[in-house]
């Protein structure tokens, strides 16, 4: 008597399907002992920091439609607080940063708290108004004598106590290095619980806001709760990139309260990628964010003007993201060859 | 008492430049329900326009300042035309089209221009209103802020253009019906806030010194301002500019001028916490 045996994905099959992310993981971070020069090296890592401020926006905005544009709040008050925190406190930055994260993310909830009473684009314009509200604090007069002004504050970068014993030449490339893959390390982390968490019933919950807020409720969602959970978790997120970003390059200025700077990268990949599929903008933002930094070899000072024009005609061709289909069809052809790789050995 | 009055006259003349700044922006936010965020950058773009008519081509000041709002009010109609129209299928789509119009903009300008602030000739005098004397260029840009709002109320609200900018505004599907044509209307609104940038630039110049980037301020001022008194709704955004006004001034003579950029902002978040669709503005 034959036993009904239910398919179980094997642990092979399902190492097999990672394998060619694993790969490409695997050759990325290998790319600095390839002898990649400092300069890119650098560039990578602030585009895996970029990457966590995509993962978070894409997190709570491109699930639940809310679109958050006050990231530049959360991620400017985690650098000064890191800041301040060595400045009064005498905390090394190594150990401050995870603390200024926290910090920063508690201060974004209560700030956020009130506005997410208010819905759909009136959330979008409050946010915007925080950054701007902030920079304009931390330049004007009383705030300014603390917090720096517009020189910002200085501090010894990450691992510069350590660095400083090395001689001059490996110093470097100890620091830049070590930088990359730091930062590397703590973006994969985050891409694989945002994934996680942006397909779990959780996310789901999220995506219902996006999709009817109203009918979310009426089918039993703790909406405000679940956009509350969402948000802050978010905002850890661009707290981490924040703090990550002020211990590798001192001095903290008011700049990083500039949506040019902090969120519009982080946008863009977002738009782009494929709101909510995490997938998308994760490639998204290193594909804009190195295209941007070729172009400054190949157009100089014209590359803004181009990369903008491009930017829209692509976001005007497929509002809903190119990124996520493309890497469907890349996905489902190496599956195809994948497969056949193994029946035919 | 003479710093009551100053506040009180520089707090009307103030009001009066974001009231005119900020109807330019919300003719589209209220029509389109959409926010340009190209709105700044187009004010920048009418003030080069003009410095480079009067010291490259030697127009004429009134030529160049004619010549330069119309060159942007076509300009905001290109833009409206390329990148809000066709966004509005995907909302969201509209922040990064309009925003990599206005750094195009920015960048343009800063590599033609480069970054030295430029500006253009000012209406030299002073004249004693009240006790206070007032520069006469204020004079007039109040004067000419006060003649634009009556026309663009007399337009909103006798022509019959005007009555339908404000039936699309109200609704989108309801004007369809009567007959009005929703896309004709905005582009309408694209070519009427092209010039109220133009005019407001123009001049503001004179008085802020240009640079490329300086059309960030007037567009988040402006926003605030619409956002505070209710979308689409001209009252409202009256007595918020006046509000955003009064308030910067009372808090520039009490506190000092930086902080006093901050102050109207904390005030508008707080009236959004309170009133999330604006102080006159309706629920949907």
């Amino acid at each position: 008597m034959s036993k009904l045996v239910f398919a179980k994905p094997s642990k092979i099959k399902k190492v097999r399907k990672l394998l060619p992310s694993l790969a490409v993981v695997a050759i990325y971070l290998a790319l600095p002992i390839m002898g990649l020069s400092g300069f890119w090296i650098d560039v990578l890592t602030r585009v895996n920091i970029f990457l966590l401020i995509t993962l978070s926006l894409d997190l709570y905005s491109g699930t639940t439609l809310y679109l958050n544009l006050g990231v530049p709040f959360t991620v400017g008050a985690s650098a000064y607080a890191i800041a301040l925190l060595n400045r009064y406190l005498g905390i090394p930055v190594e150990y401050a940063i995870l603390p200024s994260a926290a910090i920063s993310a508690v201060l974004s909830f209560a700030i956020f708290i009130p506005s997410l009473r208010v819905r759909g684009a009136y959330f979008s314009i409050l946010s915007l108004l925080l950054p701007i509200i902030l920079a304009g604090l931390v330049t004007s007069q009383p705030f300014s004598l603390y917090l720096g002004g517009e020189g910002g504050i200085s501090y010894p970068p990450l691992f510069f106590s350590y660095a400083r014993t090395l001689p001059a030449r490996e110093r470097l490339f100890f620091l830049s290095a070590s930088y990359f893959y730091i930062s590397a390390a703590v973006a994969i982390v985050a891409y694989v619980i945002c994934y996680k968490v942006a397909y779990s019933d959780f996310g789901f919950m999220m995506r219902s806001i996006g999709q009817d807020e109203l009918l979310a409720e009426a089918s039993g969602i703790d909406t405000f709760r679940v956009k509350l959970v969402g948000f802050t978790a978010s905002s850890f997120l661009s707290a981490v990139a924040g703090a990550l970003y002020a211990a590798m390059r001192p001095p903290v200025t008011a700049d990083v309260f500039i949506p040019a700077n902090t969120l519009v990268p982080s946008l863009t990949a977002v738009i782009l990628g494929g709101m909510g599929t995490v997938v998308g903008p994760a490639i998204a933002n290193h594909l804009t964010l190195i295209t941007y930094e070729v172009l400054w070899g190949v157009l100089g000072r014209w590359r803004i003007i181009l990369y903008m024009c491009l930017l829209i005609v692509l976001v005007l061709l497929r509002p809903q993201g190119f990124v996520f289909y493309l890497y469907l069809r890349l996905k489902r052809a190496v599956s195809t060859k994948i497969s056949r790789l193994f029946e035919g050995a | 008492m003479e710093e009551f009055k100053y506040i009180l006259i520089f707090g009307l003349l103030h009001s009066l430049t974001y009231l005119v700044f900020s109807l330019g922006f919300s003719l589209i936010f209220g029509v389109a329900r959409l926010p340009n965020l190209s709105y700044g950058a187009l004010y920048v773009f009418a003030g080069y326009a003009t410095y480079i008519f009067l010291t490259q081509l030697g127009l004429d000041f009134s030529l160049a300042v004619i010549a330069s709002t119309l060159l942007t009010a076509t300009t905001s109609f290109a833009v409206g035309e390329f990148t809000i129209k066709p966004a509005m299928k995907f909302p969201v789509s509209v922040f990064i089209t309009t925003m990599a119009v206005a750094y195009i903009f920015e960048e343009f300008f800063r590599i033609q221009m480069g970054l030295r602030p430029v500006t253009l000739p000012l209406y030299s005098g002073t004249t004693t209103v009240m006790g206070v004397p007032v520069s006469n260029h204020w004079l007039l840009v109040g004067l000419v802020s006060l003649l634009m709002v009556l026309a663009l109320l007399l337009f909103l609200f006798k022509t019959s253009i005007g009555r339908a900018v404000r039936a699309v505004a109200e609704s989108w599907e309801e004007s369809m019906r009567l007959g009005i044509n929703p896309l004709k209307v905005l582009r309408v609104t694209f070519l009427l806030s092209g010039v109220y940038a133009a005019l407001t630039g123009i001049l503001l110049t004179p008085l802020k010194a240009l640079t490329p980037g300086s059309g960030w301020t007037p567009l988040f001022t402006a926003f605030a301002v619409v956002v505070m008194g209710g979308i689409g709704n001209v009252l409202g955004t009256v007595i918020a500019s006046l509000i955003y006004g009064f308030t910067e001034q009372l808090v520039t003579y009490m506190l000092g001028g930086g902080i006093a950029r901050v102050v109207p902002l904390v005030l508008i978040v707080l009236v959004l916490v309170f009133r999330p669709h604006g102080l006159f503005g309706r629920g949907e």
